[in-house]
């Protein structure tokens, strides 16, 4: 028991049937990862009719409209939900595996990070990703205000892989690290602290006791594109699911 | 061994003005490529028409593009040793050369799509050998020592002629599997990508080696035909026949490969797989593609070289050659662009675009994509490159052969 609990497992559920599609999480990620003009590491997707969860990749048809928040049907059988998207931190991570230089790396806690000084910026991994949560320096990164905000330090991790910087360097590619220098010293993810209806929920999943494993082992809980096999360590609980209250 | 050089008759066609001409225009061509290089670089990939949904580009085609080419030299080098092909041995030097050429340019083409190309010795340093990007690398190096290797062999004046011919069969033999596998591991790049259903097929490696062979014939094809034209260079019959013969054969088995993904997505009619074929298919967004790779690409080149009148007339031949390298360029458009432009998860707003503008939005629902004039500089720059190589190493075979012949 000691000894499961050494390590840590970090993972996160999100109850769609909580999220209000606000973007609170969204702004606030951009703004404590001082993520450029242009960059989103999360976004929040209007979901299709019984697509909720993206339960099966098969399964994905156009939606009914390429805005966000239309709803689907027609009034009055009309139907919303919101898929909030960020990295997914798979356990067989695609990304990793097709990183030609090691850059993109998973840790024993199963956070995947992109080290910002060894990426050579061939962006196999945005080719390779199922849920197009990658972005790309393109050119000279543009910050929304000129004064620091969010964390605006270089953050490495204990083995000295610089995995968060403020000032993002041309030609990398860069995401979601579960907001790696707030968990690394037991903060929550950013998005987790500002959602304002209580929607995410993260913690260690090699932990039993954990809200976060609960959630995952009472049931209901599923994977986005759970076909192929990537093993996300993010769980969506559907609007509409078996409860056991 | 210097007079032998001079004896009059023996020396190589002058290269005269128009070979000034041509070795001028791509000179210019390939200080334009490399200045659109150098305007890159100070601006980053944001001068390129690439973004976060359509990530790879020109540069992705290209280069997919030049590896195939580079199919052609084994084939001549091998279909003479190994399938014992005698009417391709007169054009086994020349396919080697080009072979080498093409994958040094294809190899370069990676360069600019680099972010971080001063970080490319990372790959040696720390490589990931999950990764098929590395095993791609290594072939590449692999195969290209081993063309030059072979072109060394063919041109050793110290070798003995029976040592020389047992050593190139065995090189023959070795050449033909790197081959393969060159091709095969450059699909592999795209054709195991769980995210992209319009790459993940295993038809994806035997496209590529057809293509690749079809593409490479051409290539071969049509510097024959320059060689012809301007250097007084004299091949059989059966060699333009049995060129003519292969670019068909090969035209055939790869429309077969394409049509059989086709039906195998439409019977199946999976969305996410739909997705990409619709948008190549007539009425798609993408549709010229379509007409260029069976019509332009396809039809018309088979038509022109099965028939027997059309194909021994050199005008069609390199019209034949040239159509074919564009049904091919198409086909690598098609795959790259079709596999990106409809994100897996397809959802509004789409993927963030990494770029910012003011008053437009930075999601892109559907990828889009239109190659920028500095993409476009720097593939005309390599191919100038490319053409230029040829035309240099093309000349040094011939007065390297040229000498030989009158020992």
């Amino acid at each position: 028991m000691a000894a499961e609990t050494l390590t840590k497992r970090w993972g996160m559920v999100i109850d769609q049937d909580r999220c209000i599609g606000c973007w609170t999480c969204a702004v606030g990620c951009k703004e404590i990862n001082n993520e450029p003009l242009g960059f989103w590491w999360n976004r929040i997707l209007t979901a299709a009719p019984g697509e909720t969860t993206g339960e099966s990749s098969a399964a994905v048809a156009d939606p009914a409209s390429d805005s966000i928040d239309v709803p689907h049907g027609t009034f009055p059988e009309v139907d919303l939900a919101y898929l909030p998207v960020a990295c997914q931190h798979c356990e067989d991570a695609p990304c990793v595996k097709v990183c030609p230089v090691g850059a993109t790396f998973r840790r024993d806690d199963g956070t995947v990070l992109v080290d910002y000084e060894r990426c050579i910026g061939c962006r196999y991994c945005i080719a390779a990703c199922p849920y197009g949560i990658r972005v790309f320096n393109w050119g000279d990164a543009k910050q929304p205000v000129d004064f620091t905000v969010g964390y605006g330090r270089d953050y490495r991790t204990a083995d000295g892989r610089l995995v968060f910087t403020p000032d993002r360097p041309r030609g990398v590619v860069e995401k979601c690290t579960f907001c790696v220098e707030r968990i690394d010293s037991g903060e929550q993810p950013f998005c987790v602290e500002v959602c304002p209806v209580g929607a995410r929920v993260f913690g260690d999943l090699n932990d039993p006791e954990s809200e976060v494993a609960q959630l995952v082992d009472d049931g209901g809980a599923t994977q986005l594109l759970p076909d192929l096999g990537t093993d996300p360590r993010v769980f969506y609980l559907p609007v509409q699911r078996e409860r056991n209250v | 061994m210097a007079t032998r050089v001079e004896t009059p008759g023996l020396r190589p066609v002058a290269f005269g003005r128009t070979g000034r001409i041509w070795l001028s225009l791509l000179g210019i061509l390939v200080l334009w490529g490399l200045g659109a290089w150098i305007y890159q670089l100070t601006q980053g990939l944001v001068a390129t028409g690439m973004r976060d949904v359509v990530s790879w580009g020109l540069y992705i085609f290209s280069f997919a593009f030049f590896v195939g080419l580079s199919a052609g030299g084994l084939i001549m080098a091998s279909g003479a040793e190994v399938f014992g092909v005698k009417s391709l041995r007169p054009l086994a030097s020349v396919g080697v050369l080009t072979a080498a050429a093409c994958v040094l340019v294809a190899a370069m083409t990676i360069i600019p799509d680099l972010g971080k190309a001063q970080r490319l010795y990372e790959i040696f340093r720390y490589p990931n050998w999950s990764s098929p990007l590395v095993w791609d690398i290594v072939i590449i190096i692999v195969y290209f020592a081993f063309a030059v290797t072979d072109l060394a062999v063919m041109h050793r004046r110290r070798m003995a002629a029976p040592r020389r011919r047992r050593t190139l069969r065995v090189l023959a033999y070795v050449g033909l599997p790197a081959a393969v596998l060159l091709h095969s591991i450059t699909a592999w790049i795209f054709g195991l990508q769980i995210s992209r259903p319009w790459w993940n097929t295993a038809l994806l490696a035997p496209l590529f080696v057809t293509s690749a062979i079809l593409s490479g014939t051409a290539l071969i094809a049509l510097v024959a035909l320059v060689a012809n034209r301007f250097d007084r260079l004299e091949l059989p019959r059966e060699t333009w026949t049995a060129l003519a013969g292969l670019m068909a054969t090969a035209i055939a088995v790869d429309l077969f490969l394409v049509g059989s993904d086709y039906v195998t997505i439409l019977w199946g009619n999976v969305p996410r797989e739909r997705a990409a074929l619709d948008i190549v298919l007539p009425g798609g967004s993408w549709q010229w593609l379509f007409w260029v790779e069976w019509v332009v690409g396809g039809l018309v080149p088979f038509v022109l070289l099965v028939t027997p009148r059309f194909r021994i007339r050199p005008a069609l031949l390199a019209l034949s050659s040239v159509l074919v390298m564009v049904g091919v360029y198409a086909f690598r458009i098609e795959l790259v662009v079709g596999g990106m432009v409809k994100p897996l998860l397809h959802l509004p707003p789409g993927n963030a675009v990494g770029t910012y503008r003011l008053g437009q939005t930075s999601f892109q629902f559907d990828g889009i994509y239109h190659p920028t004039w500095v993409e476009y500089g720097i593939v005309t720059g390599l191919t100038a490159f490319l053409a230029l190589l040829i035309t240099v190493g093309y000349r040094w075979l011939r007065s390297v052969e040229r000498a030989g012949a009158g020992a």
